[in-house]
């Protein structure tokens, strides 16, 4: 029922996740082909923000496997799976408010030692994300939401991942802002950074995804090409019925 | 010239020796009350507060930066500053090292104890309840200030600076080169610091963990190596503190160490809990809040005004002075904080068998120091109910139960010295203004969670103790209160062990009798539902400030009452009987027995206070092993023996 390539870069496979006694992932199954952006469906407390912590390492799964380019992620720690490739757009951004916009984006670049190299990056990101250039040194908790997210992306894009998890890039963004994130999105996509993406609104998501999953309460109930789920009224069901969970 | 700097001056030269300077109550400078105010000695004043405030800083920027990383307050800080206060007195009298090496020595060994400290005390108790940690440095200081004290003996020792004895005339004050030496270290720390903050890689690493600890895991930042190079700073920079002190002072005794934790403690939280550049600000305001106040109103106030700053603090803006709206929430939910159990379930009949055993116990030939042995473990039960219903119950930590215990022994022993009460109703006396006179001191804490409460607690606990040491007209100040009459019951009095013995029984009974019934109330269950959700618990429409008056009510009654009854055993009570150790004591029995479990105190009191007994351990080991029994609970059973209620 997935929608599988040949040589996945990241692969869940039978992930059972606990909080305490309450169980919140059954026998979970995701996989992300390189080069693809994959985009997580699912209404309120369905279980996509505990997914990255899963692929993250924040969370650990209580069975089942997470690989990244053919190799377990199962019992590294957080740091360790962020130096494999994998950097991060987390739940409501979480930049580090204190420091300065400039800190916020090198601080992407934690796990990487070429001093040079990062200076031209952090040029690039101002390309990129031209409007960071006049706030570098303001303090990140300063920023619009809509600018935060811009930092947020761009600090990760700072570490050169090989794949870039985001969860909800575009909550609480106005609809220009929503606009420039999903193309942002794209943008980076084709760069070749392979994205894995949870969001609520499936038919922003299903425009720039290659391929979605459904999840409700814990379960994937619908998966498959973001073509053929566009126009699939399961989706709308599985979706809504999912929100009324919630 | 005042007499403080009097004092000051001479104990340079060697001649005389003053405590800590951090230990103002109970030195004997107590006596001594300064009314001067010339323009020359509050420039003095100024210039004592400022560097005193250097000293401070040292200690307060590593606890916020502990604070900053790991939402922790250290409570072993102090204790490190003492083994650096060892350490100099060990490379400067013993090894004869030059005034730099000296500094280098104490803070590389300060900060492989401190590297210890977190690798082998805190990095295990990673994923336990909040509150593990915290009681894991209490620990570890009991631990680490009794291995001082066994090491090099209590008694005080000389730790010469090595600097030449001149004054310099700056102005109308004065200024010698150990305050220079200590402006200079404080100055050159704080540098090093921004450097390092700002500057290196790990010092990133550092300032991002402490904002958002999980963000900066996504960046790839090793949470360990921060603790470790935060725990490392903290101790190198403490340690160097508690040497600097020696030296100001020309002396070391292992009181040091408290009263370091508190005024760090103190500094940081009025800086802004996690908060580096607040901290050094709060340490200069605190060294300079207590420089004047000891030259309007004499040097055993000095402690009163740095707890009346944290208190005033606590309540106008607990998150201290210089914290921002925008900081999230220090504190977790309380619910969070005890660690979550079931509770051993004791079949009635047995409690009832285990009570009738004791109560003919007396019939039995046993030795009048079994009965002694058992007194105190019925009071220090008391004691450990109250502590039980408010921590345990209730989820307000305290840390300063002890001063409960003191207001009700000072009030049933003058009710009966002074006013010829029965010594009966004097106790009881004893009990209620215990619950009237805790309640009221707390009060201003309800809003307050999880950490802010055992800080505050602990404040409080020390005014209660200072004021009493300050009150003289009422309390007899540091003489203390002699000839309490003994324990008496409608005109009989209770001389005889066995009758000492059931009266502390029975009235231990009652009371635990009545916290057992209170527990399984409608008022019980929403003491806990407080305690696990203060936030869904006040949608409910409870009054939280209401349950929490209750609470203290209830403990600061049977606290009291224990205090009272002590009184009258003792037969003499001074400011310094009920300390903060007991405090701590009655902290552990509660641990011990399991947070919120009334047998549980009970058989908490009994072994912490018997078992020692029985194994004929010398007082001294005593209170290492208190420390080490919490440490080992903390780590393996946090629940306590009998479980969490
Ligand atoms: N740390 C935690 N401890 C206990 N339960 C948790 C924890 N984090 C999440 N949960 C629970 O797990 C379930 C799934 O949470 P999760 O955050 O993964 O949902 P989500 O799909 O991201 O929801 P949202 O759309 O609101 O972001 C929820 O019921 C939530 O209450
Ligand atoms: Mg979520």
């Amino acid at each position: 029922m997935t929608a599988s390539t040949p040589e996945p870069l990241l692969a869940l496979s039978g992930v059972n996740t606990f909080y305490g006694q309450a169980q919140v992932h059954f026998d979970l199954s995701i996989t992300v082909a390189r080069g693809h952006i994959v985009c997580l469906l699912g209404g309120n407390a369905s279980g996509k923000s505990t997914t990255m912590k899963i692929i993250l390492g924040l969370v650990k799964p209580r069975s089942g496997d997470v690989t990244f380019d053919g190799a377990s992620l199962i019992g590294l720690t957080t740091p360790q799976i962020v130096r494999r490739g994998i950097a991060s757009v987390p739940e409501a951004r979480r930049l580090f408010a204190d420091m300065s916009v400039r800190e916020n984006i090198l601080m992407g670049a934690f796990v990487r030692n070429d001093r040079d190299a990062v200076a031209q990056d952090l040029e690039r990101m101002l390309t990129l994300f031209p409007k960071l250039g006049q706030r570098l040194s303001q303090r990140a908790g300063s920023l619009s939401g809509g600018e935060q997210q811009m930092v947020a992306m761009a600090r990760a894009l700072m570490s050169r991942p090989r794949m870039i998890v985001m969860d909800e890039p575009t909550m609480g963004l106005s609809p220009l802002y929503v606009d420039r994130v999903l193309e942002l999105i794209r943008t980076i996509n084709q760069e070749g950074v392979s994205v894995f993406m949870v969001e609520q609104n499936a038919s922003l998501a299903l425009e720039i995804a290659h391929e979605a999953y459904v999840l409700q309460t814990g379960k994937i109930v619908l998966s498959g090409p973001a073509r053929a789920l566009k126009d699939d009224p399961r989706v709308r069901d599985a979706y809504l019925g999912g929100s009324e969970a919630a | 010239m005042p007499s403080w700097s009097f004092a000051r001056a001479s104990s340079r030269s060697g001649t005389a020796s003053r405590p800590d300077p951090t230990a103002g109550a109970g030195a004997p400078a107590a006596f001594l009350s300064t009314r001067g105010s010339s323009v020359s000695s509050w420039l003095d004043y100024t210039i004592n507060g400022l560097i005193v405030g250097n000293v401070y800083a040292l200690v307060a920027v590593g606890l916020a930066l502990i604070f900053g990383v790991s939402r922790l307050i250290n409570f072993a800080q102090g204790s490190i500053y003492l083994v650096g206060a060892y350490i100099g007195w060990v490379a400067v009298v013993q090894l004869h090292t030059p005034l730099p090496l000296t500094i280098i020595v104490v803070a590389a060994a300060a900060a492989i104890v401190g590297l210890i400290i977190e690798r082998f005390g805190l990095r295990p108790l990673q994923n336990s309840v909040r509150i593990a940690p915290l009681l894991a440095t209490i620990g570890i200081s009991f631990v680490l200030d009794q291995l001082v004290m066994l090491t090099f003996s209590p008694n005080p020792r000389a730790l010469p600076s090595q600097l030449p004895d001149v004054r310099f005339q700056v102005g109308g004050g004065t200024i010698g080169p150990l305050d220079l030496l200590i402006a200079g270290v404080g100055l050159t720390s704080a540098l090093l610091l921004f450097v390092f903050l700002r500057y290196s890689k790990l010092g990133w690493a550092v300032r991002a963990a402490s904002q958002d600890r999980d963000a900066a895991m996504q960046m790839g930042v090793d949470v360990n190596r921060v603790n470790q190079a935060v725990f490392g700073i903290a101790a190198a920079l403490g340690g160097v503190s508690g040497m600097l002190v020696g030296m100001y002072y020309n002396q070391i005794d292992t009181a040091m160490s408290l009263q370091a934790t508190l005024k760090g403690v103190v500094a940081e939280v009025v800086g802004g809990a996690g908060n580096v550049p607040g901290a050094v600000i709060g340490s200069l305001l605190l060294g300079l809040v207590e420089s004047y106040g000891v030259a309007v109103f004499g040097t055993s106030y000095r402690n009163l005004f740095a707890f009346l700053l944290l208190v005033v603090v606590l309540v106008l803006r607990p998150n201290g002075l210089f914290a921002s709206a925008r900081q999230a929430p220090p504190e977790p939910l309380t619910g969070t904080f005890i660690a979550p159990s079931r509770p051993v379930r004791i079949p009635r009949w047995a409690l009832a068998v285990a009570a009738a055993i004791f109560a003919i116990l007396p019939f039995f030939p046993v030795s009048f120091y079994v009965l002694q042995t058992l007194i105190n473990a019925w009071l220090l039960g008391m004691l450990a109910l109250s502590l039980t219903l408010v921590a345990g119950t209730m989820g307000q930590v305290s840390l300063g139960h002890a001063a409960l215990l003191a207001i009700g022994a000072y009030t049933s022993a003058l009710l009966s010295l002074t006013l010829n009460v029965p010594v009966g109703l004097a106790v009881i006396g004893g009990g209620l203004m215990s619950a009237a006179l805790g309640t009221l001191l707390i009060s201003p804490s309800f809003r307050l969670r999880g950490h802010y409460v055992s800080i505050a607690t602990l404040a409080i606990g020390e005014i209660v103790s200072l004021v009493i040491l300050n009150w003289e007209s009422v309390t007899r100040g540091p003489i203390g209160i002699s000839g309490i009459p003994p324990l008496s019951l409608f005109g009989y009095d209770l001389i005889s062990p066995s009758s000492i013995y059931w009266f502390s029984f029975v009235v231990m009974a009652v009371l635990a009798l009545l916290q057992g019934r209170l527990l399984t109330s409608h008022l019980g269950r929403s003491f806990r539902a407080i305690r696990d959700d203060d936030i869904a618990a006040r949608a409910y429409g409870l009054s939280l400030n209401r349950y929490k008056s209750l609470a203290f009510i209830f403990g600061g009654f049977a606290a009291g009452v224990s205090g009272g009854i002590a009184a009258h055993l003792y037969s003499y009570i001074n400011h310094e009987t009920f300390n903060t150790q007991q405090s701590i004591l009655a902290l552990t029995v509660v641990i011990l027995g399991g947070l919120g479990n009334v047998v549980g105190a009970i058989v908490g009191a009994v072994a912490l206070v018997g078992l020692p007994e029985v194994f004929r351990i010398a007082a001294e080991y005593r209170i290492l092993i208190y420390g080490i029994v919490l440490l080992l609970l903390v780590r393996f059973r946090p629940q306590g023996l009998l479980g969490t209620i």
